[in-house]
This record gives C-alpha cells, sequence and structure tokens, in this order.
C-alpha cells in the first residue's frame, strides 16, 4: 500500500496492518474472501497455506478459482488472483500441510498473529497448539451453510480452542449397522462399510455380516444362531473374509446379493429375539425385485427414488466396474471411497436403498446419500464473506492494541430477540484444567491395557483424539521406559504389544511429548474391562469426571437395558450425521494424502443438537457453537 | 420459474449451495434478472456475491469515475482504471465469476433514466444513491411488484434495507413430533405376540410451511419522527447507525455526492452540522448520534462491505428464491461497536 493512501483506518493502525507479518491458514471457502479482503484492508505482508486443490464444487464460492484452475493448488492460484486486487502485497503461498513438521514452532514465530480459514478438527487443533507455543494470537473461524462462528485466542488471556471438549464423532453400535438398522443413515454406513470389505482396506470395525455377540441376544440365542450357521445354509461363508469369499466368487453380482440380501436376512431372522419388537427384515430375490417406484415430482437420476430392479442391476453394474478397478491397482491393491466417484456413489445408494427397503426403512434419492455418505455440509458465499470480514475486524482490534475488545461472534439465521443478527459475546477465560493451554497439562485414558496395543495409543488415542502429531512416550515409572518414539524405526517392535506387557496398569503414568507442537501431556491410565457402547477408550479430564461418568452410566443400567437401548437411539437422532470421510469444504485440509483424510473432524463440529435445530430453520438460535 | 431441469454442469457448479437451499430455489435464482445500481466497494460485494449464486442476468448501472477510493475495496476493478465508467471497468471481472450468468454495463446516471426502465427487472438493489433517488425507485418498484433493495456503507457503518412488498415464503420448520405409537398397543394385540413396533420414522422430519411479510417503503423510514413520545421508547433498542445513516443522507442530499477521503476536511464540518440537525429535529439524545462518527465514516472499509454485501446478497436471493423469512427491513452494522442488528423502523 502506497503510503500516500488514505483509508478509513486511523494513520496508527493503518501503519500496524502495513507492517505486520500474517499466517492464514486455508484457502478454501474463507481463505478466499479473507484473502480478498485483507489485500483491499492494506495489510501487505501474508503468507497462506493449503493442500488443497481445487473442485469444481469449490466455484460457486471460493471466487479466487475459476473453471480453468479445476485441479491446481488452492494456495497458489488464490496468491495470484489476490495479487491483482493489490499487486503491492507480498504473498508467500505453500502448498502443503500446516501439520507438516517443516512449520515449527519458529515458523510460527514469524506471525504478528494467524488467521485460520480451515473445515476440520485436527488441523484446529494443531494450529491452535503451534500458536500457544508460539504464543501468536489466533483468529479462530467457521461456517456451516447459513451459520458462523468467529473467536480470538491468546494464550494465557483466553480459552484456547481446546478448552472445552467438543462433540466427538457420531458412530453407530456395530450391532445397529449389522443387524438391527432403523434409520437411512444406518444404511448407508453399513453399504460403505461394505464397499471397503470388498474393495478397501480391512477394517474388522466394519463387518457387514449379521453380529452374533448383539448385546440384545441372551447368549445362548447367539449360540444357536452359530450352530444353525455351521451346519445349514451359512457353512460356506463362516469365518471367511467378505474379501476372500467375493474373490473367489468373481465378484459374481448374483451371488453377492443373494448372500448379502438374502441369506445374511434369513440369517438374522433366525435370530428371534431382534424380532420380538421390530418389524422383521423381508429377504429379496435377485431373479424377482420389483419395479415399482414411488410417485416422484422429477425424473432427473439424482434426486428420485430407485425401485429394487434398478438398485438391483446398479449394483450388479457397479460390482463388475468396481471389480476392474480394483484389478488394475496391482496385487495388493485396494479402493478408496470417494463420494465424487460416480461407481463408488452408485455402488453404495444401490446397496444402501436395497438394505433399506428390506427393513421397512425410507430410501433416499442419489442426492441425499452422497450428502449423507460424504459428510458433506453446504456451504455459501454470503456467510463466507461475512465469517471473513468478521477475522478482519477481530485482527483490527488486536493490532491497534484493543485486545480487551475482541469478541467472539456468531453469525445467526435470524436475528435474536436482542435483534442482533451477529451476536458478539466476551471472550472467556483458559479452563485451568484444560489439557492443552494449561501449566501442568493432564488427562485420563479410560481403557483396558490388556486389549489396546501401543499401536493404538499412538494412532486412535494420542495423534486421534488428544491430537499430537508426533509424540514421544515413557512410562513414568522411575526407569523412563520409551515406548514410543517420534524416531522413525525406534520403537517399531513394540506396535503390536499390548500395554500391559510394559507393566501399564490402572493408575500408571505415561508421560508424552510432541516436539513439533511444543507439548508435554501427563496420561493417566484408568484399567476397566469393557466400556460403554463397544467403545475402545475415553478421555476425561481427570479422575473426578471420570467418577461421575460412571456413575452416570451405571445409572443407565440401572433403568433397564430396554430403556438404556432406546435412550441411545433417541441420542443418536439428535445429532447431526456424520459418517467417515468428511468433506473438504472450507478448507485446508491435512492430512499429506486428502482421498484418505478420515473424518472426525466435521466441520465444524457444534454442540449437534443446538446446530441441528437452527438448521432445521426454527429461527431462534441464539448461540450454535460452529467451530 | 424456469420450468426446465437444471443442467448436469449446473448441478455440479451450484452443488453445495443446492444443498442448503434446495432445487426449486435454484431454479428461481436462474430466473431472475437483477438490476445493481452503484459499483462501489458493497456494489462489488453484492455483485460478486449474487453472480455466484447463479442469476439470470445482472445489469450494473454506474455513470461515476474510477477514483483511488477504489482500491480500498472495490476488487472488480483494475487498478489502473482510474477515471474511466465504474459499471464499464467492473464488466469483465464480474463476468469471470461466473460465465453462465449474463452480466452487462450501463453507463447512464440513475437519475436520468425513465420508470419504464426499471420494470424489466424482478429485482432491483440501490447503493451510492441520495435519499431521494431511493425513494423514488423504492415508489416505481412498489408499484411494479418489483422486489426492492437498498445499501451503503460509509467507513465503519454500513446498513441494507429492503422493501419486498407482500411478501410470500416458503419456510421449513420443524415438524411436530407425532407421539409414537405406544407400546401399549402392542400389548393389547393379544396373543402374547407384541405388535412390531413402529420404527418406519425420518431424521428429524420438517415441513414446509408458506408465509408472508408484509415490508413498508424507505419513505416511512425516513419520516419517522423519533421525538414523539411513543416512539421515544424504542430509541433505546435503535441501532445507532440508524441515525448515522440519516445524518449521511442529509449530507447526500445537499451536496449530491457521498462523504470523500479527499476532501474530508471540510466534509466532516459539514457533517456534523447535519448531526447537529437530526439531533435537534428528533429531539435525541446526544449519544445516540456520537459526534465521533466522522472519524470512522469515509471510504468503505473493505470488511464492512462484505457483511452488508454478504447480508444484502443473502437477502436478494431469499427475495428471488421466496425461502426463508426475510429480514424486515433494515440491517445495520457498526464496526466501531461491533454489532450487526436488524430492525423494523417505518410502517
Ligand atoms: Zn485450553
Amino acid at each position: 500500500m502506497s503510503a500516500a493512501m488514505k483509508s478509513s483506518l486511523s494513520n496508527k493502525l493503518q501503519q500496524n496492518v502495513s507492517s505486520c507479518k500474517i499466517l492464514v491458514v486455508g484457502a478454501g471457502g474463507i481463505g478466499c474472501e479473507l484473502l480478498k479482503n485483507l489485500a483491499l484492508t492494506g495489510f501487505s505482508d501474508i503468507e497462506v497455506i493449503d493442500l488443497d486443490t481445487i473442485d469444481v464444487s469449490n466455484l460457486n464460492r471460493q471466487f479466487l478459482f475459476r473453471k480453468e484452475h479445476v485441479g491446481k493448488s488452492k494456495s497458489q492460484v488464490a496468491k495470484e488472483s489476490t495479487l491483482k486486487f493489490n499487486p503491492d502485497v507480498n504473498i508467500v503461498a505453500y502448498h502443503d500441510s500446516v501439520m507438516n513438521p517443516d512449520y515449527g514452532v519458529n515458523f510460527f514465530k514469524k506471525f504478528k498473529l494467524v488467521m485460520n480459514a480451515l473445515d476440520n478438527r485436527a488441523a484446529r487443533n494443531h494450529v491452535n497448539r503451534m500458536c500457544l507455543a508460539a504464543d501468536v494470537p489466533l483468529v479462530e473461524s467457521g461456517t456451516a451453510g447459513y451459520l458462523g462462528q468467529v473467536t480470538v485466542i491468546k494464550k494465557g488471556l483466553t480459552e484456547c480452542y481446546e478448552c472445552r471438549p467438543k462433540a466427538t464423532q457420531k458412530t453407530f453400535p456395530g450391532c445397529t449397522i449389522r443387524n438391527t438398522p432403523s434409520e437411512p443413515i444406518h444404511c448407508v454406513v453399513w453399504a460403505k462399510h461394505l464397499f471397503n470389505q470388498l474393495f478397501g482396506e480391512d477394517d474388522p470395525d466394519q463387518d457387514v455380516s449379521p453380529d452374533t455377540e448383539d448385546p440384545e441376544l441372551t447368549a445362548e440365542a447367539g449360540e444357536k444362531a452359530l450352530e444353525k450357521e455351521t451346519e445349514g445354509n451359512g457353512k460356506d461363508l463362516e469365518r471367511k473374509s467378505t474379501r476372500v469369499w467375493a474373490v473367489e466368487n468373481g465378484y459374481n453380482p448374483e451371488k453377492i446379493f443373494s448372500k448379502l440380501f438374502r441369506d445374511d436376512i434369513k440369517y438374522l431372522l433366525s435370530m428371534e429375539a431382534l424380532w420380538k419388537t421390530r418389524r422383521p427384515p423381508e429377504p429379496l430375490d435377485w431373479s424377482n425385485l420389483s419395479d415399482a417406484t414411488p410417485s416422484s415430482a422429477t425424473q432427473m437420476r439424482d434426486q428420485r427414488i430407485w425401485s429394487m430392479k434398478e438398485c438391483g442391476e446398479v449394483f450388479g453394474n457397479c460390482l463388475g466396474k468396481l471389480k476392474v478397478d480394483l484389478a488394475a491397482q496391482g496385487e495388493d491393491g485396494m479402493l478408496v471411497w470417494d463420494k465424487d466417484d460416480e461407481t463408488a456413489l452408485d455402488f453404495v445408494v444401490s446397496a444402501a436403498n436395497i438394505r433399506a427397503n428390506i427393513f421397512g426403512i425410507s430410501q433416499k434419492s442419489r442426492f441425499d446419500i452422497k450428502s449423507m455418505a460424504g459428510n458433506i455440509i453446504p456451504a455459501i458465499a454470503t456467510t463466507n464473506a461475512i465469517i471473513a470480514a468478521l477475522i478482519v475486524m477481530e485482527a483490527l482490534k488486536i493490532l491497534n492494541d484493543q485486545f480487551d475488545k475482541c469478541t467472539t461472534v456468531y453469525l445467526n439465521r435470524k436475528p435474536n430477540f436482542r435483534k442482533k443478527l451477529l451476536d458478539a459475546g466476551r471472550l472467556d477465560k483458559p479452563n485451568p484444567k484444560c489439557y492443552v493451554c494449561s501449566a501442568k497439562p493432564e488427562v485420563t485414558v479410560v481403557l483396558n491395557t490388556q486389549k489396546i496395543t501401543i499401536k493404538f495409543l499412538e494412532e486412535k488415542i494420542l495423534k486421534g483424539d488428544l491430537g499430537m502429531v508426533a509424540p514421544d512416550v515413557e512410562i513414568d515409572n522411575g526407569m523412563g521406559t520409551i515406548i514410543i518414539s517420534s524416531e522413525e524405526g525406534e520403537t517399531e517392535e513394540n506396535n503390536e504389544k499390548l500395554l500391559s506387557s510394559f507393566g501399564i496398569i490402572n493408575g500408571s503414568r505415561l508421560k508424552c511429548d510432541d516436539f513439533l507442537q511444543n507439548y508435554n501431556l501427563n496420561i493417566t491410565i484408568a484399567h476397566v474391562e469393557k466400556l460403554e457402547d463397544e467403545k475402545d477408550f475415553m478421555v476425561v479430564g481427570d479422575m473426578a469426571e471420570l467418577q461421575a461418568k460412571l456413575e452416570e452410566n451405571s445409572k443407565k443400567k440401572e433403568e433397564g437395558t430396554g430403556a438404556a437401548l432406546e435412550k441411545s437411539k433417541e441420542e443418536e437422532e439428535d445429532d447431526l450425521e456424520i459418517i467417515d470421510d468428511t468433506e473438504a469444504m472450507e478448507t485446508a485440509p491435512t492430512d499429506t494424502s486428502p482421498k484418505k483424510r478420515k473424518a472426525d473432524e466435521l466441520d465444524c463440529t457444534p454442540t449437534a443438537k443446538k446446530q441441528k435445530k437452527s438448521i432445521g430453520g426454527d429461527g431462534d438460535a441464539d448461540v450454535v457453537e460452529i467451530l | 420459474m424456469g420450468e426446465e431441469n437444471i443442467t448436469e454442469a449446473e448441478a455440479a457448479l451450484y452443488d453445495r449451495q443446492i444443498r442448503l437451499w434446495g432445487l426449486d430455489a435454484q431454479k428461481r435464482l436462474r430466473a431472475a434478472k437483477v438490476l445493481l445500481i452503484g459499483i462501489k466497494g458493497l456494489g462489488a460485494e453484492v455483485a460478486k456475491n449474487i453472480v455466484l449464486s447463479g442469476i439470470k442476468s445482472l445489469t450494473i448501472l454506474d455513470h461515476t469515475q474510477v477514483d483511488e477510493e477504489d482500491k480500498l475495496s472495490q476488487f472488480l476493478i483494475p487498478r489502473e482504471e482510474i477515471g474511466k465508467n465504474r459499471a464499464v471497468s467492473s464488466l469483465e471481472r464480474t463476468q469471470l465469476l461466473n460465465p453462465m450468468v449474463n452480466v452487462t454495463a450501463d453507463t447512464d446516471d440513475v437519475a436520468d433514466k425513465n420508470d419504464d426502465f426499471f420494470k424489466q427487472y424482478d429485482v432491483i438493489c440501490a447503493t451510492c444513491c441520495p435519499s431521494s433517488i431511493l425513494c423514488k425507485i423504492n415508489n416505481i418498484c412498489s408499484e411494479n411488484n418489483i422486489k426492492y433493495f437498498a445499501g451503503d456503507v460509509f467507513g465503519y457503518y454500513g446498513y441494507m434495507f429492503a422493501d419486498l412488498g407482500k411478501h410470500e415464503f416458503a419456510e421449513e420448520v420443524p415438524k411436530m413430533n407425532q407421539k409414537q405409537e405406544s407400546s401399549q398397543q402392542g400389548e393389547e394385540c393379544g396373543d402374547g405376540e407384541p405388535a412390531p413396533k413402529k420404527i418406519k420414522k425420518d431424521e428429524k422430519e420438517t415441513v414446509v410451511v408458506k408465509k408472508e411479510e408484509i415490508f413498508s417503503r424507505l419513505q416511512s423510514a425516513l419520516d419517522v419522527d423519533w421525538s414523539t413520545t411513543e416512539i421515544k421508547t424504542k430509541i433505546k433498542r435503535t441501532p445507532t447507525a440508524h441515525f448515522i445513516t440519516l445524518a449521511i443522507f442529509d449530507f447526500m442530499e445537499k451536496n449530491k455526492r457521498r462523504p470523500q477521503l479527499s476532501t474530508s476536511e471540510e466534509d466532516s464540518k459539514q457533517l456534523l452540522e447535519c448531526r447537529k440537525m437530526i439531533i435537534e429535529k428528533n429531539q435525541l439524545d446526544d449519544k445516540y448520534l456520537p459526534e465521533n462518527f466522522i472519524e470512522h465514516c469515509f471510504a468503505e472499509l473493505s470488511p464492512i462491505c462484505a457483511i452488508v454485501g454478504g447480508v444484502l446478497g443473502q437477502e436478494i436471493i431469499k427475495a428471488v428464491s421466496q425461502k426463508d423469512a426475510p429480514h424486515n427491513n433494515f440491517f445495520f452494522y457498526n464496526g466501531v461497536e461491533g454489532t450487526g442488528m436488524v430492525d423494523k423502523i417505518g410502517n
């Protein structure tokens, strides 16, 4: 910005704006709008990082990109387009993941301010920690449809991103998916699992066959069913992986259909206890599928409901195509389910609808199933524009030494009773017990030390739930036994060993250190035999919280299993449908392989109940957590 | 409303918004002809938002020339275009935002346009105009069932006004929970065999209801006498940005232009006069129109344009698609206070 040019900013502020170096994390929906605002407001030293490339579905809002840019780096194209608004800005673009170790604490220390324009929790957790470690103020943001939020995080003064526990990703109990689906989403999850069983990565948690260990079955009934299986028609299938069986049968559509949608269903019917209070499923016959279609206003393939006959045909065709795709991957190749792959989507649509029909669940259009299976969060230009602008307004306060005036701002769908469409609130103080930003971060992890492996501890608990990137872990036993090292190859032999084999028992303490995040965490292990809802582990703040949770659980049990089941069903309905892969929405995705990005990271995971409500449109959504 | 189906290319491009507002809303959008009067910073934001959304056509009407101030907020004009016509200079970049929208520029002065000109549009959005022009176009729109919007940004402050006449719209509301078949029923079936419980229920069902909202003209908001006792009680909850806007309207009426950075010293003095006039006329307490607004009301601050333009753009989309409750009838953003409020002013 030329020094002579005046603006509506005060001279001092104008000077601070033009001289400070800032980092923008994410060049997606919010990022594009943000870069435009920054360049026009007079920011002249900007670095931007995003690992994503441009997709056609971005173009309705990510206005720095055009059709000819599809497939190119978001950060690079965003830089070039922004320079056209103001060629005097110095922009450095990184086509990379912000979680890459190249961007350590010293990288973050270069900046006066960091602005997040992300869409996933893993990256938000990470940037939060980096900014705490580097002591750089962070302006955080998120959008979902018409709703949005902006907040400010500053070490020691405000809550950090992880001060309050976030609603976790919704998962469904395995037996609901495998035995007793009651909603369309259950069938969609099952169909995605089926895809992975047949063509993708083998994951024992994604079994699609009837589950004989359903807690609703008495031990006896389960055994009875098992017996039937071994003596009856199921004998070929028994204990053989779905994949091996499918390969042996050449992915023959009729055989696969008959196994999944006739024999397995008959087998489920034999578990009589399940159907005492439910509508029993009705097996389908490959050679006799109905071509009746529900009346529909549209003929668009994407929008109408398919008949069973059409589902069967699509299912068969997809098996054929996917078999070829799989073969093209070579010997140990596998396919990764992708909502944007037409065949992969068609496969899930047909399989989910066939299963829905069998269980008397309402069928869904291809369009709707894409949303559910791909966990797509709708996004529009206007919301992103408003939120990006609010980020700049908070940044201006920070640069004007008015940190006390910073707020957390919500964009509501309708004005609240105080007429506020934009609702600003005071920033909260840090949570003294926060396991990230407190002086001595502590956390308790509840698990079964005789079932959890070191690998599971590292991948699912430390890197997954606790957001670390490259942890080192030693047992606090006076001997400093190192069980996980971030140095490659140092502790790999431990991977498959159980925690108990290192003498880890109830009350054991682990010292975890993530060098990149400059983050130390002490973990206390609480050993239990079994957790509720088939969970493998649970992270709680401290022992008192654990005690409270356990009491709550036992109370649930007292109400009787039936009541407990009923309850958990209701809870499911209140949650957003979050399945596996998160869509890279307003984004800088962070993993190294965008396609395989798993999503514990619903964009802007809200307290699900509130969010759902306001999206339903009842208006007075006062406060909706988007971040 | 365009009856033909959305093409595959449109479905792919607009996928993420169709998932939000539905196919019918998108069809209505692609049939809408919009006139945008004035394309400075706020106009650029509005143009971007509605062109991206996929309207049928946009006409940009502006007879003024690009100046230094545009560099602070007008991203649709290339930097080297100073002195050229704003509408023409904005044309290329606006078109590039979405090749499916027909974008044209008109360099006439809005004051010279006859009534018939306005009748070819479904929506008219006026920015950068003095209030007399805003009211005149408002009246034409009212008489011809054209959805009318006005808006402007002055430094840290901005407003949006809407007059949609008698506006019908659809809104999704949560369906009243039908009481589930009680287990009692099952037990009464006798035979010891309880009837299967009804499990067919969709996740969070909503129903679409038709609603209606009545708007009033801008003139009635300008005519409000804030000194009368029944109105006085409302003042406390009226956004200060409204009174700031009134003072600037007064300035623009007198000078036939907006306050400018290049003449900010003189303009400030005049603005204080305007402020005094508004305060006296309405017997306002000083605090509802603080003197220091003159420090923050020059040029257009980019983020303020984005906030007001975002709300305005979304209101245009709502009006066209007849989906969701519109804001009736003002939105004010005050960047000094950090407040964004919707208020109904006038009757
Ligand atoms: Zn914290």
